[in-house]
């Protein structure tokens, strides 16, 4: 027997090479002495082979001999032409800024997208770098929203059949937006809660929506991740004290005009959306004791009850 | 590449080695291995097995290459002449790759990268990842990356290029104060939703990470030293010397499992869950304790919750004494 890295290159070049399309006879027949004899034994040699240069990305094409002795037969062969990589005639100041990148990234099968280009990650060290999340599923949607194709997967435990309109990397973590069908509406979903892996997203047809054409997953995305799924009431503005060693950040974060008030201790008061409660009080409660609820007197009230709470260590005495 | 290598990695890392051995015609070994992340020897045996591979009648010369005196030399290209296209990952990674990077400091949108991002619509279409029309690798509402950098981000990275020393005026969570202090950038990061920059710290005289937005200030000292090519460094709560702690959280304090780091999660009953997870300090252990207030009970460590001395400061500051503790 062959090592079994031989027996694949001489697979994938017969496959290449031929100019019909062969059976498992013929190319056992071509590959004289590497798989073996017994009919079972061959064909799951075979098949094993044939799943591994798949998984590598080897388009093998499959068909069934139509008539003559051969009838119901399968039989093989790789399409060159989709086999090759397509000539993108970079510059090589494209190439390296494309090497950069991936490199900043630091992401695994972008290098060997790279390699594959005829580039190499080499000594890239950029002085900045980003950590983007990959998941499996990610391929899959961005192909269904490029094809106006709905998507169903599984999301905390239920199905769902979105029409996708695009990804956003956010916060750390990727969500895709699209018109939810059951509910009638926008929704937009994390894409890391999706149940069942790239396996777990079915396809539907093609061109079978139309995305709305000022559509940009940014401004579309809910004010608070944690409000996904609802929909957010901004009417309701706290107005919260920030003692001098936060004031700056705080500014900074919300911007100047939040501020109200300007004290000599170097403490501010800002106004602050407070409509989602959950979200507001996990960003006051977050400062500790550098910010105070000043109003409205039932969001103050609500505060002091929770903390009275967490000092007396009684869980779930607090009204909601 | 480490550890054993099995034979669909090898054929692989072949079928993108033989098209750019092909290319070049000769490299140095040395060369190839680093470029290709292998060992020489791995490097030479995959060449000298993929040599030996051929088909009637092109026994043994379908693939015409051998090594000679640490020099890889290739004859008559016949077989594996264009690379294997992208696979949907691959192209998909390229795609966010490039995003990503037009989001970093110093990215120049009109320049090399966007011509580069553009040519890729050819290779998204093939990979399945975009509409044979071509033209949807422009279509940025499809893929956005947002990596929300704050105001600081650019000036640390620039003085990371250039070995420019800062002064820095730097809100330090741990100890509820700010400080000011000297250090030379290294290198400037975003990782799930936060910047942070790797940073020599004269004030504890070692290698420091700062949160990036925790910096209210940054002036220039006026002193520069070399530039020093670094990544970023590990996170902290891979190593295991970091204290763990035990939690039960509620239905409604879920979103903790996903926003940070957690060792295990065992279910429990009415939607409740046990996370064992990593704590940086007993002050953000008690801030997250406070912030999930009812929602959360503390498991582990026993004894006294680290929450409720803070949270009686907070609540001083609403001037309103707590229950007496006894």
């Amino acid at each position: 027997m062959v090592d079994r890295i031989e027996r694949l290159t001489n697979l994938l070049a017969l496959l290449l090479e031929t100019t019909r399309p062969l059976s498992l006879v013929e190319i056992a027949g071509d590959l004289d002495g590497q798989y073996p004899d017994a009919d079972k034994a061959r064909r799951a040699s075979f098949e094993r082979d044939k799943s591994a240069l798949r998984d590598i990305g080897v388009p093998i094409e499959t068909e069934i001999v139509g008539g003559g002795p051969f009838a119901g037969q399968t039989t093989y062969r790789i399409d060159r032409r989709a086999y090759e990589l397509a000539d993108l005639d970079l510059t090589p100041d494209e190439m390296r800024a494309l090497q950069v990148a991936v490199a900043a990234v630091r992401s695994d099968p972008g290098k060997e997208a790279i390699w594959k280009l005829g580039g190499a990650l080499g000594d890239e060290r950029p002085p900045v770098s980003a950590m983007i999340p990959e998941r499996p599923e990610l391929p899959a949607i961005r192909a269904a929203v490029a094809a106006r194709a709905s998507i169903e997967f599984g999301y905390r435990g239920e199905q769902r059949t979105l029409d996708p309109w695009g990804l956003l990397l956010r916060g750390g973590f990727w969500y895709v937006t699209g018109h939810d069908h059951a509910r009638g509406e926008r929704r937009t979903f994390r894409v890391d809660r999706f149940e069942g892996g790239a396996d777990g997203v079915g396809t539907g047809d093609p061109g079978s929506f139309e995305r709305p054409p000022s559509f940009d997953p940014r401004t579309a995305f809910p004010a608070d991740p944690k409000q996904i799924g609802y929909v957010a009431d901004e009417s309701i503005d706290a107005l919260v004290r920030i003692d001098a060693l936060r004031a700056v950040a705080i500014e900074r974060e919300l911007g100047a005009d939040r501020v109200v008030e300007r004290n000599d201790d170097g403490s501010i008061l800002v106004s602050v959306p407070a409509g989602n409660l959950a979200a507001f009080r996990s960003w006051v409660l977050g400062l500790l004791d550098h910010a105070v609820v000043e109003s409205p007197p039932e969001l103050r009230e609500h505060l002091i009850e929770w903390l009275t709470a967490v000092v007396d260590g009684a869980p779930g005495s607090v009204r909601r | 590449m480490s550890g054993p290598r099995n034979a669909e990695d090898r054929l692989r890392r072949l079928l993108v080695m033989l098209p750019w051995l092909m290319e070049v015609g000769e490299a140095p070994l040395a060369d190839v291995a680093r470029r290709f992340e292998m060992t020489e020897s791995q490097v030479q045996s995959d060449l000298e097995l993929v040599a030996m591979c051929g088909l009637p009648p092109f026994v043994d010369e379908m693939v015409d290459v051998f090594v000679d005196d640490g020099i890889v030399f290739v004859g008559i290209p016949r077989l594996f002449t264009r690379p294997l296209r992208l696979t949907a990952p691959e192209a998909f990674s390229l795609l966010t790759s490039a995003r990503t990077a037009m989001e970093l400091p110093g990215a120049d949108a009109a320049g090399a990268l966007g011509r580069g991002l553009a040519k890729l619509a050819a290779v998204l279409a093939d990979a399945g990842l975009a509409t044979t029309g071509g033209g949807e690798v422009d279509d940025t509402a499809s893929v956005v990356v947002d990596l929300a950098r704050p105001e600081f981000a650019d000036d640390l990275a620039e003085a990371a290029a250039s070995g420019t020393e800062l002064e820095i005026s730097y809100y330090s969570p741990a100890r509820a104060e700010i400080t000011r202090r000297s250090i030379v950038p290294r290198h400037v990061y975003a990782d799930v939703g936060n910047w942070y920059v790797s940073a020599d710290d004269d004030r504890s005289q070692s290698r420091r990470t700062f949160r990036v937005d925790r910096i209210e200030s940054i002036t220039a000292t006026g002193r520069t030293v070399d530039v020093e090519a670094t990544t970023s460094p590990g996170r902290f709560f891979e190593d295991v010397d970091v204290d763990r702690a035990t939690i039960r959280v509620s239905p409604d304090a879920r979103w903790v499992l996903d926003q940070y780091p957690i060792d295990s999660v065992v279910e429990l009953a009415d939607g409740w869950a046990e996370a064992r997870l990593p704590v940086s300090s007993d002050r953000w252990m008690a801030k997250l304790l406070i912030r999930l207030g009812p929602d959360a009970v503390l498991i582990e460590p026993a004894g006294e919750s680290p929450a409720a001395a803070i949270a009686q400061r907070v609540l001083d500051g609403y001037g309103r004494a707590g229950p007496q503790r006894t």
